[in-house]
């Protein structure tokens, strides 16, 4: 009997010292004994209350001018102006980044517009929030609400990532409640998407729908590694390809709107092109990928750093780059007056240079690309009647949309536009292919961006 | 005493208990690090950390974007713009390339891109319409400048919820990996191009046509080839193919020695013994394959293969049923001569057939 008894109570002491540490690692999903099955429960009880629904109301407004054509039947006092308002309203999700001052994360395109913005916790409570700051370009807001006992994601660096790395995505698709997917990191760098201005997307596999945007993907830790941000959907559901800004980017973006109440774009003051094959073959390279540097603007921060025409930038920071977009798209949301390394080959020789990024004004080139790719590459002004083409470099995605130097851009699609806003403002409502009115001394015209 | 005998006891079991405790932790992580060094690597001081990366930096470089050249009749200025068709394997140092042949189908010229920017135009060395197959082939004329090459799985067969990772070029974004399990196998059957298929849910676009799915150690086990769309609009349903290596390993070796995959025929139609067969025929059991049809012209025809016959035996090889019969037949050589035991009328005949040649047409 006692001796049954003493190994009763030395089996439990065994299960019991060595259950200590078991529990200690539960935390990372690591299958035990080989045949455990692993689960991101714990990882995801940490995570999940940091991401929150954001459900939006407000009214669009369009304004369409009346063609004078049909002016004529409203009478000489007829507004020039037909504006339509309808009334919206949005779902989607949101990050809580700061716990204290109640930060929340989310995509500009879930609260463009929105009168009110309502944010739905976790735990249940309904608080309202208010804009800090947007940047429609990269596709970032940043909000603030006020409540106590709030729980903020750590955000990781996402440049660490690697293709196979797992991913989980939190958000709120279709409004059905948090939601939870899992899957791996698809690819990085991915851009040329034409989704935002600016693009340097994580890719996914895991689930992403409607009412995902603003959602978190996070690493096995539950360190957020991006925002969830669009899919490709032929069929308009998932297939297993997402897109989520990185972390990295969001991190940039919001200390701009933190500090200023808005994005301070960096400039370098380049304009360039991918490089491909045949330039690398053209300029005898072994490398394949980096951003083909075809023009340095005067006195810009790339001239001051001694970048030349002709030079191949291949990392930023370290960080190797794959396309002339995603260099775009990392120096843009760095903030002007950012301290950037650069990597480049000249001649084949590899050099490192430092430049601090210049502000982008309404008026310089790099903004003109920001408005639409196939800008890229114009001086555009405001003019009289519309937006003045002043300037025009030679082989740029704009002289090839068949741009010419004091061409005044006056329409998109058959609206009419008048200033530099007005056509940023058109042009991001439109997808896809767009027609821009163009003046031509006495001509108009037609010309197609893609 | 009474407390002597207590404390003794207490001493003994605390003592055994420490002892069973250490071995039991001495071996614990012996076994936890066996099974996990081939999924998990080691990063830094914070232990074990999840990832594919491992698998995918072995055979990613070796998944290829293939785009064909068109030459627009229409617009001849506008020609020679590439088009992304799918994706492909490199399989050999040589620069043999697996893909589907409905990813070539159409192609004028095909160029080859690697990921690391590489560019090439390839040949086809052959085709097989039946199994849906290509083999490409691409010359490197530089010395030194090596191809990466896929490790292949041929040894163990992939098994139902095997954790397995597609690679291709879906919608032509570029090379995308997609992470599933394998949701169902085929039949091991080898040549005859009937649904050999692996079924995964990883994700599988138009566009990852002809490329890799490997395991979690980077190994090929499968080429993708199709995905299950309801309504012809995408996929996105979770039911993928992907052709088992096995079966594309062989094609490819006969489509780089004949140029194309060379089928034994017999010229007949058949369907497995069922109940109210055997009883019709007054069989002994419902083993073999009843003949309903057979081809005027064909070899079964020259060998006074009727209908009504069944089929027992192939080459003294008893036959269970029509997979079996089928992939016999594809695999047998042209002219080859085979034995076949057959039950006309309750009598067993040995039948000598000379095979013929099943010439594959394009399925569409």
């Amino acid at each position: 009997m006692k001796t049954k008894l003493s190994l009763l109570s030395a089996a439990l002491l065994t299960v019991s010292l060595t259950l200590t540490p078991a529990i200690s690692q539960a935390a990372i999903p690591i299958s035990v004994n080989g045949d455990a099955i692993p689960s991101l429960a714990p990882m995801l009880e940490r995570t999940t209350p940091a991401v929150v629904a954001v459900a939006v109301e407000g009214t669009h407004v369009s304004k369409q001018k009346i063609p004078d054509a049909f002016r004529y039947f409203f009478g000489p006092n007829a507004p020039q102006e037909q504006v339509q308002e309808r009334p919206f309203r949005g779902l989607g999700s949101g990050v809580i980044i700061d716990a204290k001052k109640g930060y929340i994360v989310t995509n500009n395109h879930v609260i463009e517009g929105a009168d009110e913005i309502l944010i739905g916790l976790h735990d249940g409570r309904e608080v309202e929030a208010t804009l800090i700051g947007a940047d429609a370009e990269s596709d970032i807001a940043l909000l603030q609400i006020k409540a106590k006992n709030l729980v903020a994601v750590k955000r990781a660096d996402s440049d660490e990532l690697r293709v196979g790395d797992f991913a989980v995505a939190i958000g709120n698709p279709f409004g059905l409640g948090q939601t939870v997917t899992s899957g791996i990191v698809s690819a990085m760098g991915r851009s040329g998407l034409g989704i935002e201005m600016l693009e340097n997307f994580i890719q996914t596999d895991a689930a992403i729908n409607s009412g995902n945007s603003g959602g978190a993907l996070v690493n096995l830790n539950g360190d957020l590694i991006g925002i969830n941000t669009a899919i490709v959907a032929p069929g308009g559901g998932n297939v297993g390809i997402g897109f989520a800004i990185p972390a990295n980017m969001v991190n940039n973006l919001v200390d701009q709107i933190i500090e200023h109440g808005e994005v301070r774009r960096g400039v370098l003051g380049v304009s360039g092109r991918d490089l491909t094959n045949e330039l690398a073959q053209a300029f005898g390279l072994d490398t394949q990928h980096g951003g083909f540097v075809d023009q340095v603007m005067e006195d810009s921060a790339a001239d001051k750093a001694g970048i030349k025409a002709g030079d191949i930038i291949v990392s930023v920071n370290d960080r190797k780059i794959k396309s002339f977009q995603e260099l775009r798209a990392k120096v843009a949301t760095m903030g002007a007056g950012a301290k950037v390394k650069f990597g480049l080959i000249r001649d084949g020789d590899s050099k490192t240079v430092s430049a601090t990024l210049g502000e982008a004004s309404q008026t310089t080139e790099t903004s003109a690309g920001a408005v639409h790719p196939m800008l890229a590459g114009a001086t555009l002004e405001n003019g009289d009647d519309g937006v003045e083409i002043t300037d025009l470099a030679q082989n740029s995605p704009a002289a090839a949309s068949g741009l010419q130097k004091g061409d005044i851009i006056v329409g998109v699609n058959r609206n009419s536009i008048d200033d530099l806003s007005a056509l940023k403002a058109k042009l991001k409502e439109q997808q896809g292919t767009v027609a821009l009115k163009v003046q031509r001394g006495n001509n108009s015209l037609f010309l197609v961006l893609r | 005493m009474a407390i002597k005998d207590t404390l003794l006891y207490v001493a003994k079991a605390v003592t055994f208990g420490l002892i069973m405790a250490a071995v039991f932790l001495f071996v614990t992580p012996l076994l936890t690090n066996n099974s996990s060094d081939l999924f998990f690597q080691k990063r830094g001081d914070n232990g074990f950390e999840l990832s594919f990366s491992k698998a995918v930096r072995r055979a990613a470089p070796a998944v290829v974007n293939i785009y064909s050249l068109s030459v627009n009749r229409n617009q001849p200025l506008n020609s020679g713009s590439l088009q992304g068709l799918g994706s492909g394997v490199i399989m050999s140092k040589e620069g043999y390339i697996l893909t589907n042949y409905h990813v070539i189908k159409q192609a004028d010229e095909i160029v080859v891109a690697l990921q690391d920017g590489r560019k090439f135009t390839s040949e086809v060395v052959g085709s097989d319409p039946v199994t849906d197959l290509a083999v490409l082939k691409v010359e490197v004329k530089v010395e030194g400048n090596t191809l990466p090459i896929v490790p292949v799985n041929l040894g163990a067969p992939a098994q139902v919820g095997d954790v397995v990772l597609a690679i291709g070029n879906p919608y032509n974004l570029g090379q995308t990996i997609t992470q599933g399990i394998i949701s169902a196998t085929g039949r091991n059957g080898l040549s005859s191009g009937y649904l050999d298929f692996l079924q995964t849910d990883a994700a599988i676009n138009a566009g990852n046509s002809g490329g890799a799915l490997i395991d979690t150690s980077g190994q090929l086990i499968g080429i993708n080839t199709a995905a299950f769309q309801v309504g012809g609009e995408g996929g996105g349903h979770g039911i993928n193919f992907a052709i088992p290596i096995k079966l594309a390993h062989s094609i490819m070796g006969k489509l780089i020695k004949d140029g194309r995959v060379i089928r034994g025929a017999l010229g007949i139609t058949g369907e497995p013994v069922g109940p109210v067969i055997a009883q019709i025929l007054n069989l002994p059991d419902l083993a073999g394959v009843v003949i309903t049809a057979v081809d005027p012209n064909g070899p079964a025809a020259k060998a006074q293969l009727q209908p009504r016959d069944v089929i027992t035996k192939f080459e003294g090889e008893l036959v269970p049923g029509v997979e079996m019969l089928m992939d016999r037949i594809a695999e047998s050589t042209p002219n080859q001569q085979v034995t076949m035991t057959i039950i006309r009328k309750g009598k067993v005949y040995d039948v000598p057939v000379t095979i013929g040649e099943n010439v594959a047409e394009d399925a569409e």
